[in-house]
Parts: structure tokens; C-alpha cells; sequence
């Protein structure tokens, strides 16, 4: 090899082993206020060792989970028909779908508590302790999740939200619960693929596949597209979810939560 | 294992580009073997093949094999078309070559645009084929077919083995997005094969780190918001419309020609002149300036297998703007399946129609900083303009994106676009600044990045490196909330 081609060779590798090593600090790095970004390359390492310990042995725990802390495809829990507190977050797309669920609460003896954050997304969530304070003030024995849309086209996305919806999943713990996902208006850049891969089996409903009637923005569903929308999550908890509660056919269209909690857009 | 196999397999969402790491890890491997065997022509040419055919397969899957029996094909018919006295079974075997490697493409590319646009005008029940588009099919589709015609014309000589041919056809960085490179600047490079130098290796990793500046950090990062507000126009005001247009100007070169950017100076690194194939398109001060300037390698193809053969200029005026339309309707038509890019490319006939109109008057305007300021603010709107249709998705959103910016436009809107997008504010200036640094100080800092120590080649690569990741997973503002 001669001396530029070496030159080159060894300016890539080193280059390589330098951002290696970074990827493998624990903590990441900080410069002022300035978060330095690593690479994926230990956590990729990591997530296949992982998964190659975790096939050795599929068997189920107390709460029919796998080794990996998820439900096996196709587990469901029995239908819960105990009266629930119901923390129902999310972005501005709750306007539409939440008096819906209302409806259904107010029908079933449930209680509603809905939260509006909007233009919020899964990693201003993560980044507060937002949903932890909200779970320890309100008590829900049932979480429902609607975020996404306003992360449709975020790059580079499933390596750059997935530890945003795994702490938010860690935050939710062993509450059960429901995630419906964005109403996509365009083709996104992976969200939709990440919660299906991060969201435990049976708690993800994929919004993206149905047909709705938009509003003036073109992004939100009408009125009555969410309200259809609503509609449509909750048949398909009645079948498919993994952790079903009895939600009566409600004789009024829309309802109003038990308590409306809204915060501002981040900054 | 098997997660790491796979790896290397084909994956039809994640095709190969010369931005994933992945490539970077293989090139790692590739460099060594490659300097090694560079003096040996038939080793390195295999090894090379090998290479292509592998980034191709991990592109495309099994469609690798249509590369292999095209380039097989044009090489046998390139050698029969030049040992026939016969000038029928010429012609006959230049038909045939360019009807192979046409109807491939055609299928390929334009089965559902034919199949849905025969729907709406007879009706039917359509079902879309699932095909996959093999990626750079109309590049090497493009550069088969100049050999051929060329060898044809008798402008070169044949190549006479055919894996001279195929390290040509399947040279992976020229595979996925051009330039379009003919034979006749290629093969003597090859045949001459001639050993890198220390101007060529570091003066390709200038290019490569250019291009992927141009497109893993401007291209990507202004590229959300263009997509948030060309995604739902009606969502967004006229002055936010217009700076999505903005946006994509740029975002559609840095995309386009720092891609180039990387493919030729993996070419210079392999010591391959893959000339030059984007020069500062929007300084121009015409419409025709810009085609010299914009993808300058298919522009000249078009010209060269298209235009020219159409008649070009040589039958008269009418005639000649016929030719001109119809090159461009197909240049359109080349860059995509819609009729949104035929209309891109009809608006640019028009323009290059009617700017060959008024050549010879405006040729009487004297050349001021004015007319000049003047000429260029004219190309650059109508050339922003248009690419509205090459990104808008239907002509509704198109009509959107106009109207809005045409009937809903207030400057108020600046302070709040400024304060809550600043770093694609700052970002899109940068890009625009940086364009119009003049050539010579571009090719001043290239001469002393050649010059610098390993060292501060080190240190820029690396910083490099981290602005990419930096700014992969750096998000701009998503859409506010609009009321109901």
C-alpha cells in the first residue's frame, strides 16, 4: 500500500475506534449546555447480545412476559370489567379523540382524566417528569398514550426517540396500558415502526392504516373523523388488545373527562 | 448471528448509501485490498467487481443479475455492431440493444404510471404491480446506452473484454446516483490505469467530506421542515410556504450534488477523474446557464442521445424549440414516475424556449451589476418556482403550496419564523452563503486540505463525523397547533 493510501486507511480507522469509543461511555458527554451525540455502534452491540440471551429461553413470568419484559405475540389479558381511572396524554390530537372516550368512561363507570400537551412529543415527555408526577397525583390503574404526529418527520427517528419511549414506558411500569399511534397525513419517517418495536405486544394501535377526514390544516381529524377514530381504538381493544376493559357502547356522542389538565406548546 | 448476517443482506428499506456507516466499515476492508491490487489490472478490476455487485445486491437484492446481463449484452452487441460491414444488422443490433435496455427501464419504472394513467382513461380495475426499482437503473440505463450509440457512431472503439466492461457498468460509485460517466472518458483511464496520487486520494476525501456535509447535515436537517410544510401546505401560512421553498432549493442540490460530491471523490480516492457534475447551478444568470451548470453529466447526456439527435438547433427555429421541449419533457419524465415531473420539466422547455427567443435582444442589454442582480434574481425564482412541482406529491398540493404563497403572504410572520426555526434559519443562510463563496477560494482551501497535516485531516474528519451525528437526530419545530 502506498503512503497516501495508508495515510487515508489509517486516518478512517482511527476515526472508527475514535467514535466507537464513544459510544461505549455510559453517560454520553456534556460541553457546557451541549449534549456531544455518540454513535449507535455499543448500544447496537448490546441490543444483539441481548436479544441472542433472551431466545435461549422464551418462558413466561407471573405477568405473561418473556425474559425481555414484553407479552409474547398474541397474549391478551382477561376482559377487566373494575371500574377504572383512565390518565388519557397526549398531544393536540386528544381535542378530538378524548370526549369520545369520555363518552365511553361516563357509560362504564370509569373516570377520565385527560391531559393536553401540545405540539407535544415523546421527547418532551421523557425530558420531564411530567407523566411520573401525573401518575402519582391522579392514581390511574389504566394509561392511555396518544403521540406521535408531531414527530412524523423526525430523522434518523428510531435511534433518536427510542430511549424517549422506553423511559416513557418505564415511567408507566406495570400500569396497564394502551398507545395509539399517529394519524399519519403523510409518510413518516419511522415513529409508527419504533412504538410497534418499543410498545409491548397488544398496547400499540397503528392509527396510520385508517382513513380520516382532515380539518382546515390538513393534519387533524375532523370532529367526527377522531370521534370515529376513537371508535375504531376501542373495537379493536375489545379484540385485540392486551389489557381489555369493559367500555360500553355510549347513547351520547361526546362527554366531557372527569378533569382537563392543558399545557402550553414546549418552548 | 443471524442478526449481524443480515447485516449484509439485502434489505429493501435500508439500500446501501455512501452515508451509512455501514459503508464506511466495508470501505475500511475495501481500501487496503484495493491499494494492494491497484497494479494489478485484472485482480483489482475483479476485486472491484465483486464489490459493485455486492453494494448493488444490498441495494436491490437479486436485480444485481440484471446489471450482470445487460452489461453482457451491450458488450456483445457493441462488439458485433463494430466487426458488421452490414449497416441493416448495425442498426438492427442497435435497435434491439436500445429496446432491451429501454423496455428493462420502462418496466421497472413506469409500469404503474402507465397502467394507472390507462385506468383513468378507460377504466379498469388497476392493482399497482409490487415491483422494486432497482436503485440506479437510470443511471447505468443512461450509460449503456452512450456506449453503444457511441460505438455505433464510430466516436469510440469497443471494448474488448467484457469485464473491462462490466468493472465500468457496475463501478459503485458511480452505481447508485451518477454521474452519468460515459466509456469514452472512463476506459482510457482504466485501460491507462494509472496509480493514484497523493492529490487524488486527498483531494477525493476533501470531495467525500464535502458531500456528505452537503447531504447527511444541510440536506437532511433543512429537509424536515420542507416535508412538515410540503406534507400539509394548507396547514401553513405564505411566508412559511415560501420558506419551504427556499428550503428545498437548497435542499435539493446539497441532496443531489453532495451525493456527486461523494461518488466522485470515491472515484478520485481510487484515482478515477469522474469530472465534475454540479458547479454552483443557482448563480446563473439564464435559464440555459443553469442546465450548463445543474447535473451537468445528464443535461449532456440528454443533449448528446436526445436533444442532438432530435435535430438540435440544425432545422430551423421551430423545430428546435420542438427538440428542446421534448428533451426536456423526458428529462422531466427521467427523474420520476408523475406527472408532476413532466410538468417540471415542461416549465424548464418553456423557459429555455423562450430564453432562446429573446437571446438576441437581451444579448444588446449591457452587463451591469443590475441586469446581472436583475437576470440571476429572475432564473433563481423561476428555478425555485418549478421545483414545486418536482416536490410537490399531486398538483393539488402544488396549487397549495403557490397559492398560499401568492394569497396568504405577510411578513409578520418573519420574527415568529425566526425565533422558533432559528437553527434552520441560520442553517439555510449558511448554505446560501457558502454557494456563492467564489470558486477560487473553494479551490484554495482544497489545495491546503491536500497540504494540511494527517493530523488536522484527522481532526475535520472527525468533526465532521460528530456535525453529522449532531444534527441526525436534531429535530426542527414540528407544526403548531391550529385550531379546529
Amino acid at each position: 500500500m502506498n503512503k497516501p493510501y495508508w495515510g487515508l486507511w489509517s486516518l478512517l480507522l482511527v476515526a472508527l475506534v475514535f467514535f466507537a469509543a464513544m459510544s461505549l461511555l455510559p453517560d454520553g458527554i456534556r460541553i457546557g449546555g451541549l449534549e456531544i451525540k455518540t454513535p449507535a455502534l455499543g448500544e447496537n452491540i448490546g441490543q444483539l447480545v441481548t436479544d441472542s440471551v433472551h431466545r435461549q429461553g422464551d418462558t413466561l413470568d407471573a405477568q405473561g412476559r418473556l425474559p425481555n419484559g414484553r407479552h409474547p405475540k398474541g397474549w391478551r389479558a382477561p376482559v377487566d370489567t373494575t371500574a377504572k381511572t383512565i390518565l388519557f396524554i397526549g398531544d393536540s390530537m386528544l381535542e378530538g379523540l378524548a370526549p369520545r372516550l369520555a363518552a365511553y368512561c361516563d357509560k362504564s363507570g370509569h373516570k377520565l382524566i385527560e391531559v393536553i400537551w401540545y405540539s407535544s412529543s415523546t421527547l418532551c415527555w421523557a425530558e420531564t417528569a411530567r407523566l411520573t408526577e401525573l401518575i402519582k397525583t391522579y392514581h390511574p390503574n389504566y394509561i392511555m398514550v396518544c403521540l406521535g404526529a408531531n414527530e412524523l418527520y423526525v430523522p434518523d427517528i428510531k435511534r433518536a426517540r427510542r430511549p424517549h419511549v422506553k423511559k416513557m414506558l418505564a415511567e408507566i411500569g406495570d400500569i396497564p396500558y394502551l398507545w395509539i399511534g399517529p394519524p399519519n397525513w403523510d409518510e413518516d419517517t419511522g415513529i409508527n415502526d419504533l412504538l410497534a418495536q418499543e410498545v409491548d405486544e397488544g398496547c400499540f394501535y397503528l392509527s396510520a392504516k385508517d382513513h380520516f377526514d382532515r380539518s382546515r390544516d390538513g393534519a387533524h381529524p375532523t370532529r367526527a373523523s377522531a370521534q370515529q377514530w376513537m371508535d375504531r381504538v376501542i373495537k379493536w381493544m375489545s379484540t385485540t388488545a392486551a389489557y381489555p376493559i369493559k367500555l360500553n357502547p355510549p347513547s351520547q356522542l361526546t362527554s366531557r373527562a372527569a378533569r382537563i389538565v392543558i399545557y402550553q406548546p414546549p418552548v | 448471528m443471524t442478526q449481524v448476517l443480515s447485516q449484509f443482506t439485502f434489505n429493501r428499506d435500508e439500500p446501501m448509501l455512501f452515508t451509512s456507516g455501514l459503508f464506511w466499515v466495508l470501505f475500511l476492508v475495501f481500501l487496503p485490498i484495493y491499494a494492494h491490487l491497484k497494479s494489478r489490472r485484472v485482480k483489482m478490476m475483479t476485486f472491484v467487481i465483486a464489490f459493485s455487485l455486492f453494494f448493488f445486491y444490498k441495494s436491490s437484492g437479486w436485480f444485481f443479475l440484471l446489471l450482470v446481463a445487460t452489461s453482457f449484452i451491450d458488450w456483445w452487441v457493441a462488439q458485433f455492431i463494430d466487426s458488421s460491414k452490414n449497416r441493416t444488422e448495425r442498426r438492427v443490433a442497435l435497435t434491439v440493444s436500445l429496446l432491451l435496455s429501454l423496455s428493462v427501464l420502462l418496466f421497472f419504472k413506469y409500469s404503474n404510471f402507465v397502467m394507472s394513467n390507462l385506468e383513468a382513461l378507460i377504466g379498469g380495475n388497476f392493482q399497482p404491480l409490487d415491483l422494486i426499482l432497482p436503485v440506479g437503473i437510470s443511471f447505468y440505463t443512461f450509460r449503456t446506452i452512450s456506449y453503444v450509440v457511441d460505438v455505433y457512431k464510430g466516436k469510440i472503439q469497443p471494448v474488448d473484454d467484457y469485464i473491462d466492461y462490466l468493472f465500468f457498468l457496475s463501478y459503485f460509485p458511480c452505481l447508485v446516483a451518477g454521474p452519468i460517466v460515459r466509456a469514452c472518458d472512463f476506459m482510457p483511464q482504466l485501460r491507462d490505469n494509472k496509480p493514484a496520487t497523493r492529490e487524488m486520494i486527498y483531494g477525493g476525501l476533501w470531495l467525500v467530506m464535502l458531500g456528505v456535509l452537503k447531504k447527511a447535515v444541510f440536506a437532511d436537517y433543512i429537509a424536515q421542515y420542507n416535508n412538515i410544510a410540503f406534507g400539509n401546505p394548507t396547514g401553513y401560512t405564505g411566508f412559511e410556504l415560501l420558506m419551504a421553498v427556499l428550503g428545498y432549493t437548497m435542499q435539493i442540490y446539497c441532496d443531489f450534488s453532495g451525493y456527486s460530491d461523494m461518488a466522485i471523490g470515491l472515484g478520485s480516492i481510487m484515482g478515477f477523474n469522474l469530472g465534475v457534475n454540479f458547479n454552483y447551478p443557482y448563480r446563473s444568470l439564464n435559464v440555459t446557464e443553469f442546465w450548463r451548470r445543474w447535473h451537468i453529466t445528464l443535461s449532456s447526456w440528454l443533449r448528446d442521445y436526445v436533444y442532438i439527435p432530435l435535430g438540435g438547433n440544425r432545422k430551423g427555429k421551430a423545430r428546435q424549440h420542438f427538440n428542446l421541449m421534448v428533451t426536456m419533457l423526458l428529462g422531466g419524465l427521467w427523474h420520476g414516475a408523475a406527472w408532476t415531473f413532466v410538468v417540471w420539466g415542461a416549465g424548464h422547455g418553456i423557459a429555455l424556449c423562450v430564453h432562446k427567443l429573446c437571446k438576441p435582444w437581451l444579448d444588446q442589454i449591457e452587463s451591469t451589476r443590475l441586469t446581472r442582480a436583475v437576470s440571476w434574481l429572475m432564473t433563481f425564482s423561476l428555478v425555485a418556482l418549478l421545483w414545486v412541482f418536482f416536490r410537490a406529491s399531486t398538483f393539488q398540493a402544488a396549487g397549495q403550496v403557490i397559492s398560499g404563497i401568492f394569497t396568504d403572504f405577510e411578513w409578520a410572520y418573519l420574527p415568529v419564523f425566526l425565533k422558533r426555526r432559528s437553527t434552520w434559519c441560520i442553517m439555510l443562510a449558511i448554505i446560501y452563503g457558502l454557494h456563492f463563496v467564489p470558486s477560487h477560494v473553494w479551490d484554495k482551501l482544497r489545495e491546503r486540505f491536500i497540504a494540511a497535516h494527517w493530523v488536522v485531516k484527522l481532526l475535520l474528519f472527525i468533526v465532521l463525523v460528530q456535525l453529522v451525528l449532531q444534527f441526525a437526530s436534531a429535530t426542527v419545530q414540528p407544526f403548531l397547533y391550529s385550531q379546529f
